[in-house]
């Protein structure tokens, strides 16, 4: 087998405040051009997870192995260097809601221009190409002077993803990309992150509340529960006993289409 | 040119258009006045104080400055952007099609605002503002840096404090015939605040209903009453406490702390009446629907629907009004209103430094203390 | 007592040592200290006020004199402290309520009455001395068998809180406070004359409708250099506000260093802001030369927006959403790329609108600060009122009035079209 992608060791997250145990020693791998999908109850620790493979959050113990690269290792501006090759995208968008779509993508560029520039809202004209051609890919060119609050919940996700595309990443960290949508957006938003993992070999790790969403779309899932990781395998993989371990005895699946 | 095609073409807009070309009209000459005022200073050497008394300007000159701004203004208005019309949001987007090149670098989100004209003339407008108060207000950072001697030697005392009289009375401070130490004052300061909060709480909240457009109904007596109270709750609340202690000081006694706290419920009851009547004015409608559904009476729909909603924030404004109240005490015997203060200004005019120095100690602990109760208290609360 | 670590923590680092111990002691310890004793510190405070106030009317009007306590303060002392144990052992107490806990037994039933007995008499060792209070549960808790839970309404009858010992202890605490501040504010010749003598300021009100004209012209001038004095002084404390409060808020300054900063800067902005800008003019007069007035009315008015803005600001910034910085670092941003993306689109609006409001309470206090001789139209009002000219100072006020009516509408219709 090849060299896997992502290597996730022993990792262990303590947030001191309340001594919560959020990650109990977590291992899994990930190959490139996997679609990931990490699912779990509410508290279970998958945002944890994904803001400690980019360090957002600190993890407290255990390695972390990007391509090769040891990035629980990397000094806090090497760290900002890697991270541009690290795309997110989160459950509420985080976007400036009152600065243009235009402006919003852009700042998927920052890690790759000079800050002096950058402060003055100067990015060079190859940026604003790249900037219009990921506004069309994700069908919202004509709203790149629209306002973000302006914009609907799905387009907001989307403008979100298209300022990951600008990172042009080989790595997509998605937490709860849809939670805030309804259905029938949730599945365009999904199939906008699909194409990136297809078309661009963008690996994708994803959490997702509905495992309807992380059965038609993972390649593989994981499961954290309680801060362990409590399955790991193909999708088919999930059978109702499997589905109590993960969601508790009372649980009950819900089809999302 | 622009200006023409909108006047045909719709009267409300034509009404915001003049507006903002009074507003441009009004900055023009605040620059003028500007202008005048540095000329006054520097070319024409009159002496500032009867620059406002005597216009040094030719016969001709009064119309030819408002001709003069008033073609400013308008040439403002034609050209591009103008202050007034960018501030009523009145700017006119070019209708032709943009160049895929102005598309690109972001022409049509507009020019960034220091290349547009109302930004240029905001700048302006700015900075003048701080030229001409750097010079009205006579700003003179030498005296500044370098105080004079009472200055220093006020700040040699004043630090430590001289707490002797902080419990035992002062012999040299009287209020007719009562010494007072620190102490004392200072509760006697924090009582005037309590009481004009609650007596001000008390008028202020069974009239706030009366202030509270969605109660008073659309009837002419319940316009005529909204109209009464809502007018009276705005004009007392801009005369300020410390002029309401003036008008008070005369009518009972200087120094009185019943002047205070009548200065003190006054302005309280006009402030506190606007906030609590926002405040029944932005209820949500569906209880009292219910209420009123099920038969209740105008009183019960208050005590049932109006009044569970609007408790915890009223009881966050009293707190803040409280604040305000004990800051505002601390002070008012400047003007004859009692308490504290006239411990301050009694030291302050003798110079004692080293004891004005415990009186204010006291005041920020007390005011601070206060302050932290209803800030925890509010948190609690909302 | 072993601390409750998480597994992965117990299991990972074996080796405790003598000092982790002393650590965890010190940690856990000093943790249930601070809860306890806020509570027992809650109650007696309560009570010494209700005491101190409930003498004071006692005093006030048996002689007529102002005292506090009745008794000798080491009686007054020991009383406190007795009626505080006394509350949290057999009711339940202010403290309890604020920190919304109750007396249960450890098993969660009611405690019986001799357990509460033992819970009293021990109180006097374990909390008094404080070292009690070190242990957890504390000593005297676990003595008697019984602890402090969170409190719940399950299985009760609701009872309002006015009828339970708090509600008892509020009623009587305003009643006294109440008492008190009439007994040594209002006295009754006061009041006489506020009903008898009102027309002594009649000459007063009818110069609103008679204002002396030959005036006007002066009355302006030195409204126009209160507006100024307002203005210079909002420009140059938001100058120095927007840096400062970037240094008081408590989300951007992590760490020792910059928390030492955020507390110096937070302590001492709100040790300014408790004084009275007239009290700051009074100071920048002596300091500046008395012919500066208004600069010295403007420095007052400076100072005082300074640490007024920078706590507004400082709190604004701290709830700010977290999000976007984590969206805008995600991207490889650097530190100041966050600040101009992140940071700064969230809060220029609140900030002008904060400037806004400051500059409406200026213009206020601009006024009020002429008062003490810091120029403007404050000081002509005083100067007229000192001279017993009520028509003129009548004149004025009604400028006075007039123009904080225009700030005020101005300011609030501006900041509704921010928000
Ligand atoms: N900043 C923090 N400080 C302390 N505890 C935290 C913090 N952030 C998260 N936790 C705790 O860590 C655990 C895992 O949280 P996390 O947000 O990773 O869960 P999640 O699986 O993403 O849940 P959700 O589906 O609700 O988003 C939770 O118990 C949570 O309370
Ligand atoms: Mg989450």
């Amino acid at each position: 087998m090849a060299e896997p992608y992502l290597v996730v060791e022993h990792l262990t997250k303590v947030y001191e405040r309340g001594h919560v145990v959020a990650l109990k020693d977590v291992s899994f791998e990930v190959q490139k051009g996997e679609f990931l999908v990490i699912i779990g109850l509410s508290g279970s620790g998958k945002s944890t997870l994904l803001r400690c493979i980019n360090r957002l959050i600190e993890p407290t113990k255990g390695r972390i192995f990007i391509d090769g690269v040891e990035i629980t290792r990397l000094s806090p501006r090497q760290m900002r260097r890697f991270r541009r090759k690290i795309g997110m995208i989160f459950q509420h968008f985080n976007l400036i809601k009152r600065a243009t779509v235009m402006t919003n993508v852009l700042t998927g560029r920052l890690g790759y221009n000079p800050t002096w520039k950058t402060l003055l809202g100067l990015f060079p004209r190859s940026d604003r190409e790249l900037a219009l051609r990921n506004l069309e890919r994700v069908g919202l060119l004509e709203k790149a002077y629209v306002r973000a609050d302006e914009l609907s919940g799905g387009q907001q996700q989307r403008v979100g993803i298209a300022r990951a595309l600008m990172q042009q990443p080989e790595l997509l960290l998605a937490d709860e990309p849809v939670s805030a949508l309804d259905p029938a957006t949730s599945h365009s938003v999904m199939q906008y992150i699909e194409q990136m993992n297809r078309e661009d070999g963008v690996t994708v790790l994803a959490s997702l509340h509905f495992l309807s969403l992380a059965r038609r779309y993972g390649t593989r899932i994981i499961a954290l529960k309680d801060g362990e990781l409590v399955f790991d395998g193909a999708p088919e993989e999930i059978d109702d006993r499997k589905f109590k371990e993960i969601y508790g005895e009372e649980a009950e699946e819900v089809e999302i289409r | 040119m622009t200006i023409y095609s909108t006047f045909k073409t719709d009267p409300a807009r034509l009404r915001r258009r003049l507006l903002a070309l009074l507003l441009d009209w009004m900055s023009w000459g605040y620059v003028a006045y500007g202008v005048m005022y540095f000329l006054n200073d520097y070319w024409w050497r009159i002496p500032l104080e009867r620059f406002y008394t005597t216009l040094t300007l030719p016969p001709w000159g009064w119309p030819a400055a408002v001709l003069g701004t008033l073609a400013m203004a308008i040439l403002c208005e034609l050209t591009g952007y103008s202050l007034g019309e960018r501030a009523l949001k009145l700017e006119v987007k070019e209708e032709r099609p943009l160049t895929k090149e102005e598309f690109l670098m972001g022409r049509a989100a507009g020019k960034p605002f220091w290349r547009t004209q109302w930004g240029v003339m905001a700048v302006l407008l700015l900075a003048l503002t701080v030229a001409l108060g750097w010079h009205i207000v006579k700003i003179d950072l030498e005296a500044l840096f370098r105080p004079s001697r009472r200055a220093r030697e006020m700040l040699g005392e004043i630090f430590p404090p001289d707490f002797r009289y902080f419990l035992v009375p002062d012999p040299a401070f009287e209020l007719r015939g009562v010494p007072y130490s620190i102490l004392n004052l200072m509760v006697i300061t924090v009582f005037m605040a309590l009481l004009a909060t609650v007596l001000g709480a008390a008028v202020a909240l069974p009239l706030s209903f009366f202030g509270a457009r969605n109660i008073m109904g659309f009837s002419p007596v319940g316009w005529l009453v909204y109209g009464v109270v809502r007018g009276f709750f705005n004009v007392f609340r801009s005369i300020e406490t410390m002029l309401w202690a003036v008008v008070f000081a005369i009518w009972i006694r200087w120094g009185s702390p019943l002047a205070g706290i009548m200065a003190l419920t006054i302005h309280t009851i006009a402030a506190l009446g606007k906030l609590y009547s926002e405040q029944v004015e932005g209820i949500d409608p569906g209880p009292v629907e219910a209420v009123v559904a099920a038969g209740g009476s105008r009183l019960e729909v208050i005590r049932y629907a109006v009044l569970p909603q609007v408790v915890p924030s009223f009881w966050a404004f009293t707190l803040y009004r409280w604040d305000i109240n004990v800051r505002m005490s601390t002070v008012i015997a400047l003007v004859g209103g009692g308490g504290i203060g006239d411990m301050l200004f009694y030291y302050k005019n003798e110079g004692e430094w080293a004891l004005l120095g415990a009186v204010v100690a006291t005041i920020v602990a007390v005011v601070w203390a206060m302050d932290y109760l209803s800030g925890r208290l509010r948190e609690r609360i909302v | 007592m072993a601390p409750r670590y998480p597994e992965a923590f117990v299991h990972e680092k074996p080796e405790w040592t003598v000092w982790n111990r002393i650590a965890d002691f010190l940690y856990f310890g000093l943790g249930n200290l601070r809860k306890h004793l806020s509570i027992a510190l809650l109650d007696m405070g309560g009570i010494a006020i209700l005491w101190i106030l409930t003498s004071y009317v006692i005093i006030r009007l048996s002689t007529g004199e102002i005292g506090y306590t009745l008794v000798p303060w080491w009686a007054f002392g020991l009383g406190v402290a007795e009626a505080a144990a006394l509350w949290e052992s057999f009711g339940r107490s202010f403290g309890h309520r604020v920190a919304r806990v109750e007396l249960r037994r450890v098993d969660g039933g009611d405690p019986a009455l001799h357990q509460r007995f033992a819970y009293w008499l021990l109180w006097h060792v374990s909390v008094l001395p404080l070292v009690g209070l070190l242990f957890s549960p504390p000593l005297h808790e676990r003595a008697s068998g019984l602890a402090l839970r969170p409190f719940t309404m399950e299985g009760r009858t609701p009872k309002p809180w006015w009828r339970t010992s708090t509600g008892i202890y509020v009623a009587w605490l305003m009643g006294v406070a109440l008492l008190a501040a009439i007994s040594v504010t209002i006295s009754w010749e006061d009041l006489v004359r506020l009903f008898t003598r009102a027309g002594t300021t009649a000459k007063f009100w009818r110069s609103f409708f008679s204002p002396d004209t030959s005036i006007i012209l002066k009355t302006v001038r030195a409204l126009i250099v209160t507006v100024f004095m307002a203005m210079t002084a909002t420009a140059f404390a938001v100058m120095v506000a927007v840096p400062l409060s970037f240094l008081a808020a408590r989300n951007l300054m992590r760490g020792l260093i910059g928390r030492s900063i955020y507390t110096v800067i937070r302590v001492t902005m709100s040790i300014i802001r408790s004084i009275e800008p007239v009290v700051w003019a009074i100071f920048f007069l002596v300091w500046v030369r008395v012919e500066l007035a208004p600069f010295a009315g403007m420095l007052a008015l400076f100072v005082h927006s300074v640490s007024d803005l920078t706590k507004l600001y400082a709190e604004r910034l701290e709830s700010i959403d977290p999000g976007l910085i984590e969206a805008i670092t995600a991207t490889g941003a650097n530190r100041l790329q966050v600040l101009r993306y992140a940071v700064i689109p969230q809060i220029v609006n609140p900030y002008i609108s904060f400037t806004l409001y400051r500059w409406d309470i200026n213009i206020r206090m601009a006024t009020v600060v002429g008062v003490v001789g810091g120029g403007g139209i404050g000081q002509a009002l005083f100067f007229y009122l000192k001279g017993n000219l009520w028509t003129q100072a009548g004149t004025v006020m009604l400028f006075i009035i007039a123009l904080v009516w225009a700030i005020d509408y101005l300011s609030a219709r501006l900041r509704a079209k921010l928000a």
